[in-house]
């Protein structure tokens, strides 16, 4: 009896092994950690990234077309658009599941127009502070009046239905906006835009972040916190077929010829790692133990040689995929900080000079390794509204900063280091995370501020946490990065819109005239017009001292030889769903 | 004869006899040679008189080392980036707050023209990525981990003595309440401890990783030096003491204290090392130094992305700064241990 069952158990035991031998696995890391998987309330690439596998939103980007171009997704169609922009009606896709979960009791649950005027509305429901509550703010009709009937009673409304979200039936939704908003349809290719169910949401109240319920190709499967998600495919997928055009793109026609008419997804389970030592991640995809990587800045000499890969790594099948991110690191300064923020000519002065002493030249010769462009406009290369050709007020010069700080007042003690106008000890606290890169970041920044005799701390938090501070107007002042949800320059200037404020408006700038400004470029499309209302913005954040954009990275992005239709995306966070993966055949050393 | 029985039945202070004993000691004689140079390092560092321009960047980025220079071992270099100072750029129909203090600035910034700088090719131990001096950063770092070291051991040996003499000497209530102390510290993780001390201190800086350090390594002190008064209490010098009229706090710190002195003399110096490698883990980990400051954590920390890229420079140095300072550290305390210890040398 007893040998009985130990033989069942060893069959039971080889059954498994061999699926395990049949699934697909593709493994990839992530620098930082994730905040949680409830849509609403994403704002990082990392969770997003993630979001783009589990839930789906009505439309999303051409995965080849460049620039990126709008195509649906949980729609069938693209929206049809009226009354100049105002009125936009999307049509769903028939049959299309969320993924099982207990709550709809072994019943398979169909999304339906209702599912999405659910979703939207709950970006704007106060309690869940979303960071992307921009995408819908003052934008749709009776929703902003329903919000702040739920800031009055403490309670929001989502059973009486609103005049600008229609259910025309159950495949038809039809949003009536306020104002003219030609990048609506961006707004709804966002991965936070991810449809959820009502029910789910409600059932899981106070911990949907970590019950995520969607109609993506994956599902989420074992979730470590803070180091290790899996994604599995989910058996309610729809059919999808990969059919992409390779248009005039050799690299392109590889994948055409790879990946064309396949059923999606390809891969059944995605294994996420949080590696935040990117030296940990580069020896792990050297070993083949990651497939993707984005190669990180400190080891690009290592890959790349000018702009080509390495002969090592094209001998062992690895490819390389190398764009300029739709991205801007700039330096923020926390505009309500006691001791940076504020109005006052002294105030304003410091924080210049505190800019003008950041050398972007040697940040992109020692940090990047090389793998950076200046950039100055707060609308990168790649994105509508980009001006390639305009002049900061903010060049590197510490020569200029210590007169301008000797101008309004702030004098040198014994030590060298200056004090306030009134006296008082003067200390610049700048933010990082942990790693041995922001280590480096601090080396350069404290070599910039002792330039100009200004004392140079640090706080070090992780990722989740410096957001947190951010939002709470807690950071001083910080290297900070955005990159572009959707390739438009409205969502780069949105960061220093003041009712952003505890949302993107890390610096906490609150300013009427540059808001009615910023107001007057939404009415317009991509033109002249807006560009020159945009240069104008772009220059008051300069004379203020709130921002300086310092540089664009460019991303290159290896992949193993095993990792079939791969192609870096602009803006979409993941491409997991459109990849395949091959046996691995010894290329690994 | 008598002369000679005279001078070999002068006593010598058991001290004198542990010192004797030490240098006898060829291992003993070394390590402590090398301890001592450390020290001196330490002390001219901190006196100002050696690596002062740690912080400077004085050659190319990762200059390699070489123990032969040329003639032509520099480079000149425009100082600041190249940007045309003169230009004017639109304000777009603002007017500037900080007119005309900003015109002025510029003007007088103009008038400053920035000197070229020279840089070093090569340097006899190497640069690091901002073209410091790593000679310069090894003696700078072996201050901060040295003084570290130096400072939180005698931190933590005080508390332990104090705690252990206490604890051993009153026993009863007193023993029962510091060992309960002590058995809830040495029940946490080592690291995880520091790191929640780290977390409520909220501060970075030299002090704090001192007061990390000593706050939590007391334990072994407090352990050893407990167990020395509770042996010692009922010997009869301390009981002829206290009929004597000694008090006790008397008793416990002029009679008992320097019969356990060689205890508690091992102790700071294991100590000493064991904080030297946690204060290099920790600043290896980014709990360590700031940015101001350098220490062998701190380059090691830095050498690790440095290796990969074939810089391999700054961690030799620091580790053999290192090894050399531990490995002497460790056999002058194995040493100090056999001389101090009478059983041993009979």
């Amino acid at each position: 009896m007893k040998g009985g069952r130990v033989w069942v158990l060893w069959l039971a035991l080889l059954w498994m092994s061999s699926l395990q031998a049949q699934e697909k696995v593709l493994h990839v890391a992530f620098s930082a950690s994730e905040t949680g998987f409830d849509p609403v309330q994403t704002s990082d690439l990392n969770t997003a990234a993630i979001e783009q596998q589990l839930f789906e939103s009505l439309l999303t980007y051409d995965y080849l077309a460049r620039p990126a171009k709008l195509v649906p997704r949980l729609a069938a169609t693209m929206p049809s658009v009226s009354g100049q922009g105002r009125v936009w009606t999307f049509t769903l896709k028939k049959g299309v599941y969320f993924s099982p979960d207990p709550v709809f009791r072994g019943k398979k649950r169909e999304v339906t127009a209702t599912d999405v005027v659910y979703t939207l509305m709950r970006f704007m429901d106060p309690k869940n502070r979303s960071p992307y509550k921009f995408l819908l703010d003052g934008k749709i009709e009776g929703l902003d009046e329903r919000a702040a009937q739920a800031r009055a009673t403490g309670h929001f409304d989502y059973d009486t239905p609103v005049a600008g979200l229609t259910v025309l039936d159950p495949w038809h939704v039809r949003v009536h906006l306020k104002t003219t908003d030609y990048n609506f349809g961006h707004a709804m290719a966002q991965p936070v835009m991810g449809i959820v169910a009502r029910e789910v949401i409600e059932a899981y109240a106070g911990d949907t972040a970590s019950h995520p319920v969607g109609t993506g190709p994956y599902r989420l499967g074992q979730w470590l916190r803070s180091a290790r998600i899996e994604l599995i495919r989910n058996p309610n997928y729809r059919p999808e077929v990969w059919h992409f055009s390779p248009g005039n793109d050799p690299e392109n026609r590889r994948l055409v010829a790879q990946m064309e008419g396949k059923m999606l997804p390809r891969i059944d389970r995605i294994d996420i790692q949080i590696i935040e030592e990117a030296q940990s991640a580069w020896l792990s995809f050297g070993k083949g133990e990651l497939d993707i990587l984005g190669i990180p800045a400190q080891f690009s000499p290592l890959a790349l040689s000018g702009d080509q890969l390495r002969p090592e790594w094209v001998r062992r099948g690895v490819h390389l995929d190398r764009i300029v991110e739709p991205a801007i690191a700039y330096y923020f300064i926390n505009q309500q900080d006691p001791v940076l923020g504020g109005m006052t000519p002294a105030k304003i002065a410091l924080r210049r000079a505190i800019f003008l002493a950041m050398n972007d030249g040697e940040m992109m010769r020692v940090i990047d390794k090389g793998q950076a462009i200046r950039t100055t406009y707060p609308i990168p290369p790649g994105v509508a509204g980009a001006d390639a050709q305009y002049q900061s007020l903010l060049n590197y010069d510490p020569e200029l900063a210590n007169q301008l700080l000797d101008a309004y007042g702030y004098r040198r003690d014994r030590t060298g280091y200056r004090l306030q106008p009134d006296g008082k000890p003067l200390e610049v606290q700048y933010t990082t995370g942990l790693s041995s890169q922001d280590r480096e970041l601090d080396e350069v920044m404290k070599k910039s501020l002792d330039r100009i005799g200004l004392r140079f701390s640090s706080n070090k938090l992780k990722f989740p946490d410096i957001i947190r501070a951010e939002r709470q107007c807690q950071v001083q002042f910080r290297l900070s990065a955005w990159i572009a949800d959707y390739p438009d320059g409205d969502n780069f200037m949105q960061l220093w819109y003041g009712p952003h404020t505890h949302e993107n408006n890390a610096s906490c700038y609150q300013d009427p005239e540059w808001d009615r400004l910023y107001e007057q470029t939404l009415t317009l499309p991509d033109s002249p017009r807006r560009d020159a209302l945009y240069h104008r913005l772009a220059r008051r954040l300069e004379l203020y001292g709130v921002t300086k954009v310092s540089t664009s990275a460019l991303r290159n992005v290896l992949s193993q030889p095993w990792v079939l239709g791969y192609r870096a995306h602009p803006i979409l966070p993941s491409v997991w769903n459109y990849l395949d993966v091959e046996e691995r055949h010894g290329a690994t050393p | 004869m008598t002369v000679q029985m005279d001078s070999s039945m002068r006593s010598e202070s058991a001290w004198s006899l542990a010192l004797r004993r030490l240098w006898r000691d060829p291992v003993g004689r070394i390590s402590l040679g090398v301890v001592t140079f450390y020290l001196v390092l330490v002390g001219m560092v901190l006196a100002g008189w050696l690596g002062t321009r740690w912080n400077d960047p004085v050659a190319v980025n990762y200059a390699p080392p070489t123990w032969f220079v040329s003639a032509a071992n520099r480079v000149t270099l425009p100082a600041g980036e190249a940007w045309d100072r003169t230009l004017v750029v639109p304000l777009y129909g603002w007017t500037d707050p900080l007119e005309p203090l900003w015109s002025e600035a510029r003007a007088a910034a103009q008038r400053i023209q920035p000197e070229p700088v020279s840089y070093r090719l090569t340097l006899p131990f190497g640069a690091d990525k901002w073209g410091r001096d790593v000679g310069q950063k090894v003696l700078k770092g072996t201050q901060t981990s040295v003084w570290v070291g130096l400072v939180a051991a005698f931190v933590a040996t005080l508390i332990g003595t104090v705690l252990g003499a206490l604890a051993g000497y009153y026993g009863r209530v007193v023993d029962d309440l510091l060992n309960g102390f002590y058995g809830v510290l040495t029940s946490i993780p080592y690291l995880l401890l520091v790191f929640a001390v780290a977390a409520v201190l909220q501060q970075k800086g030299v002090g704090t990783l001192i007061l990390i350090l000593g706050l939590t390594g007391w334990t072994g002190v407090f352990r050893l030096v407990r167990a020395e008064y509770m042996k010692h209490r009922t010997r009869e010098y301390v009981l002829a003491a206290g009929a004597l009229g000694a008090s006790h706090g008397r008793r416990v710190w002029v009679h008992i204290l320097p019969n356990v002195g060689h205890v508690v003399l091992v102790q700071f110096s294991q100590n000493l090392v064991g904080f030297i490698k946690s204060e290099v883990i920790l600043s290896f980990l980014g709990f360590g130094v700031p940015v101001s400051s350098v220490s062998w954590g701190s380059m090691l920390n830095e050498a690790q992305n440095e290796l990969i890229l074939g810089k391999w420079w700054q961690l030799v140095v620091t580790t053999v700064a290192m090894a050399v300072f531990v490995t002497a550290s460790s056999l002058l305390t194995d040493a100090l241990r056999d001389a101090l210890d009478p059983r041993l040398n009979s």
